[in-house]
């Protein structure tokens, strides 16, 4: 038979092809991520020069725009002892400058000035040079003050802003870099900064062109050397090696993949770049080390989407067994609509068949036939109350029984139903007190039972006991056939639902449901239900229902 | 019943209590420092006619108000440049007066005709300063005015004709005259030579005989002429050369020796007086004590301020201006808690009647008393100062804001100050003293200051604090120190060498370098110099003192929360320096904990209502800020 098309479908070919395709994307996503890798990486490498830079030149920043000026505060009136005590400090805190040279400048009406600029002279009083040596600050005076060029570039300023800037406004940041500073290479020189009110007094000065009198200013040049400037490798993961070079330096014989890059020092330094070189390994191992977590991510990615993919396998299988129980219920129904409906069938033709009926005979048919819509009728009810039941809310209907009669009924229902099925019910009515229950949810039980009973029994060996004892609180129901029995393994799982023995006995239509309904019944109508068996030698079931459920 | 009785006292006591304590109600800052409304009161030489300066769409501009209808007009109209505050009455009904316009640095002259009430220009120069010396009943068209049109860095003597706008040169400056000393006549006999610190006066018996010096003098003592006595060829001045403190004397010109001492203080330098043209008579001399103090040498002068002081109980009295019969006077009186009020005297009926008031806005009855106080400094030396406390109950155990004056050798007086009061007005105690080194206290007290700069004058101010603390005046807790200039740097080094003692510090265009300070002194101007040298210090030889106390180099003593006010065009500022120093101390302290207000417009002194206005609500919120903390 032909598996019906409107079932649920597994195909092994689309789950193949999911994996394959999230392996698929696994590896281009791998390989997208290393080369978006190697590319930040390498990026990295052109950017973050800078942030070594600024570390490497901040001492050089601190010092130009924070130390320098501090000669300002001493407004020109520093002296060689001040000045040493200053260069110590300088020394002390800046171990790259070199050397300072400090001129205690004069301006003021000089006739042998180095520099005569609207009858003012600025010239150079006394001149020190300082150097550290061994710790300490070590200076000498330098007598021969001729030819000062740095001096004499610093004097030519402040002579013009002397002589130029307008005290009417403040003077900018820019005026005020160009005249009191002066970068060169390696070099700077300071002057301490001018008040418009020092300008002014300056003016007057040339007012009194005969005055012997000066104004004092203190300029000096600080001597350094790039090479002495630490250089901070804060990027060690990028930057294999750091160094100071001259600004044209340049080294062609690096091995193949190493990589160079290079940036300007500022200011004084200017001549100078700050050298980065990585071997050909070097970033490679870099790559590498912030590619194992993005391996690590992609994985777990991964190993989520199988996992998912799995789990919808897995929910899908559940899907057709419920589908597949469905089905196989309305089958299993059918069956129980086709015993009366062949009962009333047989009665029929037997009616229709026999020219003359007996009194007794047609008294027979008409109970048979009454009794049969009646069972047909129950049926009806019952898959009702199945669905019911199942959903837990079915009403039981108590209604007072008649064992005997009840049972009588189902044995005589089978025995017509297969003629060759023998049935004995043996019923002791001693012990029976009066029993309540549904009949209909009782009957489904009868003809689960008798029905399994003649199933699995050999043709030839179709016979069932049934035994009705009463005790105290309960009643039970024996149904012990000769059957070809449940391999004791299996004992406890022929009431789970769906499972079944699989033999010659069931291949039509049968679901492994008939006993999981009977447990669901009796333990509905809060009893209990029990089974010993032996292989080839039958089967009993006991079924222990209390007298009022 | 009774718990609830006891719930009702809890809540009420407090209440009432806090009643008790009440503080006047905060007067907005606008009112404090507005700018005056009617100023510079005049009367006519024929006594008919008041004039007065006030704003016009923000321009002063003269009014004149005449005496006999009580009528007033705008008698000028300029909506350009203010009239200058130094105008003159002409012995003829005239009106001379001032125009500055600083665009073209051009000085205008006008006259005024009352009869007309039409204004006509006399002079107008360029580039050149002018001002009126003199002026003679006899020739009342000619006023005598100083200007340095030869020589800008000196004044002559000219005679104009204000009808004509004819200039006569009358006296030519060989140099360094500053104050000339017209007699009787109008001639000019007696003159004074000063290069801002050295002083002579020269004499010269008559206009055609050249001027010889009579008195020299250096930045230790002083000889301030008024005028000649009429007899022999004496004049009277303030003098206190060998003494102490300032007297007023009688100099024989001819000697320059003294002929006798008229009056003298125990306590004080003898600064003001008041000198009659009509009698050529001192009639009053002046001096500061606790209060503003006066002696009559003159008893028609002193029944009439015998009956205004009666009228005006409590104030300050002050005789400005006079009409040539001495019958009307326009009288100046002031408190500590009024800035000032004008009232025009009548000899004759003996009738008082105001004129207006400077700032008609604060009450007097809602501003703060200003106590005078005096203390023993700890090595003995006796100070004085005062106290503005605030009103209501509370008189112990108060917030304390210290004022440290700017001018390091200047004179800290009793009278209206709108910073105290603004203060005093916000619940502050305000203290004031008047630390050694200080003027109008006599040599000795002046140059115990002398390089007393971060030593002894700051020791001053310490121990005038803990002299608070003692008193249980000053909440030990809440203290604040604030100042411009030298006082900006007595608030820095208190911030930074008494820490415990002051909460927070308040600097207008601080004085942080004080190598800054003596480079004030032009190197040509060797007298400045000296003097500077004597008084503070010499750079080179004091340069270790100076790093010491100077806070731009002590940053790292620096922990108080700070409030720094700068104009960026500030001649004697170093901006660049002060932005450094400031930055210093922000990456220090956090930006939160100093606060700085550069303001491009402005110079020392901030000159924008808005800029003014801002800094008051910014003292104001930081003191706030800084003065609740721990009760």
């Amino acid at each position: 038979m032909k598996k019906q098309a409107t079932t649920y479908r597994k195909s092994f070919s689309l789950i193949i092809t999911f994996l394959v395709l999230i392996s698929v994307t696994f590896i281009i996503a791998l390989f997208v991520s290393y080369n978006l890798n190697v590319k930040y990486v390498e990026n990295e490498f052109d950017s973050k020069k800078i942030d070594v830079q600024e570390q490497t030149i901040k001492p050089y920043n601190d010092f130009f725009q924070n130390k320098i000026t501090e000669i300002t505060s001493y407004q020109g009136f520093l002296d060689s002892a001040t000045a040493a005590r200053y260069a110590d400090s300088v020394f002390h805190d800046y171990n790259f400058v070199k050397r300072i040279v400090f001129y205690d400048v004069r301006i003021g009406n000089q006739k042998n000035s180095t520099l005569i600029k609207n009858h003012l002279g600025i010239s150079i009083e006394e001149m020190y040079q300082f150097q550290p040596k061994n710790g300490k600050v070590d200076g000498i005076r330098i007598w021969n003050t001729k030819g000062e060029t740095d001096f004499d570039q610093m004097a030519a300023k402040l002579g013009n802003y002397i002589a130029f800037s307008d005290t009417t406004r403040a003077s900018t940041q820019d005026e005020i870099f160009r005249t009191f500073y002066d970068v060169k290479s390696d070099k700077i020189s300071f002057s301490n900064i001018l008040r418009k009110e020092d300008v002014k007094i300056l003016r007057e000065l040339q007012k009194h062109p005969n005055s012997a009198s000066f104004a004092k200013q203190d300029m000096m040049t600080f001597f350094l050397d790039p090479y002495l400037l630490e250089v901070k490798n804060t990027h060690k993961e990028l930057y294999q090696q750091v160094s100071i070079q001259p600004v044209v330096y340049d080294q062609p014989d690096n091995p193949i993949g190493t990589r160079v890059t290079e940036v300007a020092l500022p200011g004084a330094f200017s001549d100078y770049k700050l050298y980065f070189l990585s071997g050909p390994d070097y970033l490679n191992a870099e790559i590498r080390r912030r590619f194992m977590p993005i391996v690590a991510m992609v994985l777990l990615i991964y190993c989520v989407l199988v996992l998912i993919g799995w789990l919808i396998y897995r929910n899908l299988n559940i899907n057709i067994k419920l589908f597949k129980l469905q089905y196989d219920f309305i089958n299993n129904f059918t069956h129980e609509f086709k015993t009366p409906v062949s009962v009333i069938k047989i009665a029929g033709s037997n009616l229709s068949g026999d020219s003359e009926l007996t009194e007794r005979q047609r008294k027979q048919y008409g109970r048979i036939l009454n009794e049969e819509a009646d069972k047909l009728n129950e049926l009806m009810n019952k898959l009702l109350s199945f669905t019911q039941l199942e959903n837990r809310s079915i009403d039981i209907k108590k209604e007072l029984i008649d064992v005997d009669t009840f049972v009588k009924s189902y044995v005589e229902t089978f025995r017509i139903k297969y003629p060759h099925f023998k049935i004995t019910a043996d019923i002791d009515n001693t012990g029976i007190e009066p029993f309540y229950t549904d009949p209909v949810l009782l009957g489904s039980v009868f003809q689960n039972l008798m029905e399994n009973a003649y199933k699995y029994s050999h043709p030839d060996k179709k016979q069932l006991e049934i035994n009705v004892r009463g005790t105290k609180k309960h009643l039970s129901f024996s149904f012990k056939d000769q059957g070809i029995g449940i391999e004791k393994g299996e004992l406890n799982n022929v009431f789970k639902k769906f499972y079944r023995i699989e033999n010659q006995y069931n291949q039509n239509g049968s679901v492994g449901l008939g006993l999981a309904f009977c447990k669901e019944l009796v333990n509905f109508m809060d009893g209990d239900i029990i089974v010993n068996s032996k292989v080839n030698e039958g089967s009993e079931f006991i079924v222990t229902l209390p007298y009022e459920n | 019943m009774l718990k609830r009785l006891k719930y009702f006292l809890f809540i009420c006591v407090p209440i009432v209590l806090s009643a008790c304590r009440h503080h006047a109600k905060p007067i907005p800052i606008i009112d404090f420092f507005k700018t005056p409304e009617k100023v510079a009161y005049r009367i006519s030489p024929d006594g008919k006619y008041l004039s007065y300066l006030k704003p016009y769409k923000d321009k002063q501009n003269i009014f004149i108000q005449s005496l006999e209808n009580g009528k007033g007009q705008m008698a000028t109209m300029f909506t350009d440049y203010s009239v200058r505050g130094d105008y003159y009455w002409t012995y003829n009904n005239e009106i001379v007066f001032f125009q500055d316009v600083i665009a073209d640095d051009e000085i205008k002259m006008f006259a005024l005709d009352i009869t007309s009430m039409k204004v006509h220009p006399v002079i107008s120069q360029k580039n050149v300063r002018i001002s009126i010396i003199g002026r003679d009943k006899r020739e009342p068209d000619i006023v005598t005015v100083r200007m340095n049109k030869r020589d800008p860095a000196n004044f002559d003597v000219y005679r104009l004709n204000i009808k004509t706008g004819e200039l006569k040169p009358y006296l030519v400056n060989p140099g360094n005259i500053t104050q000339w000393y017209p007699d009787a006549d109008g001639k000019i006999r007696l003159v004074r030579e000063s290069d801002g610190v050295d002083e002579t006066i020269l004499y010269r018996p008559n206009d055609n005989a050249p001027f010889k010096p009579i008195i020299a003098n250096n930045f230790k003592t002083s000889v301030k002429p008024i005028a000649f006595t009429g007899k022999k060829n004496y004049f009277y001045a303030l003098s206190n050369v060998n003494r102490d403190k300032s007297a007023l004397v009688e100099i024989d010109a001819e000697t320059g020796k003294e002929h006798r001492i008229i009056f003298e203080s125990a306590n004080s330098d003898i600064q003001d007086y008041s000198y009659s043209k009509n009698t050529n008579r001192i009639e009053l001399v002046g001096w500061d004590e606790a209060k503003p103090q006066k002696h009559f040498l003159d008893n028609d002068i002193k029944n009439i301020y015998d009956k205004i002081d009666h009228e005006l109980k409590g104030n300050e009295v002050v005789i400005t201006d006079r009409d040539s019969a001495e019958n009307k006077f326009i009288v100046f009186a002031y408190t500590d808690r009024n800035p000032g009020s004008y009232y025009l005297y009548q000899r004759s009926d003996c009738k008082l009647t105001k004129l207006g008031d400077i700032n008609p806005s604060l009450k007097q009855n809602e501003l703060c008393e200003m106590e005078p106080i005096s203390y023993k400094a700890s090595d003995g030396m006796p100070l004085n100062g005062y106290l503005t406390r605030p009103q209501g109950s509370k008189m112990t155990n108060l917030p304390v804001v210290v004022i440290a004056r700017d001018g390091l050798f200047g004179h800290t007086g009793w009278g209206f100050n709108p910073e105290v009061q603004f203060l005093a007005n916000r619940g502050y105690a305000v203290f004031q003293v008047n630390y050694r080194g200080s003027t109008g206290f006599g040599k000795a007290f002046h140059s115990a200051g002398f390089k007393e700069v971060g030593g002894k004058i700051q020791q001053d101010i310490t121990d005038g604090v803990r002299w608070l603390i003692d008193q249980k005046i000053a909440n030990p807790k809440k203290i604040a120190i604030f100042g411009g200039g030298f006082g900006g740097f007595a608030a820095l080094y208190g911030v930074s060498f008494h820490p415990d003692l002051y909460n927070c510090a308040i600097v207008q265009h601080g004085l942080i370098n004080f190598f800054t300070y003596i480079k004030d002194a032009p190197p040509y101007f060797k007298p400045m110099v000296q003097m500077m040298y004597e008084r503070v210090g010499n750079p080179e030889t004091d340069a270790a003192h100076f790093r010491a106390i100077s806070p731009v180099f002590n940053t790292a003593k620096i922990k108080a929360p700070l409030l720094i006010f700068q104009g960026a065009r500030d001649d004697r500022a170093n901006i660049s320096e002060l932005n450094q120093f400031v930055r210093e101390l922000q990456k220090q302290n956090g930006a939160d904990k100093v606060k700085y207000f550069l303001k491009p417009m402005e110079r020392t002194f901030f000159k924008s209502q808005a800029n003014r206005m801002e800094m008051y609500s910014e003292i104001e919120k930081f003191l706030g800020q800084n003065m609740r903390m721990k009760n």
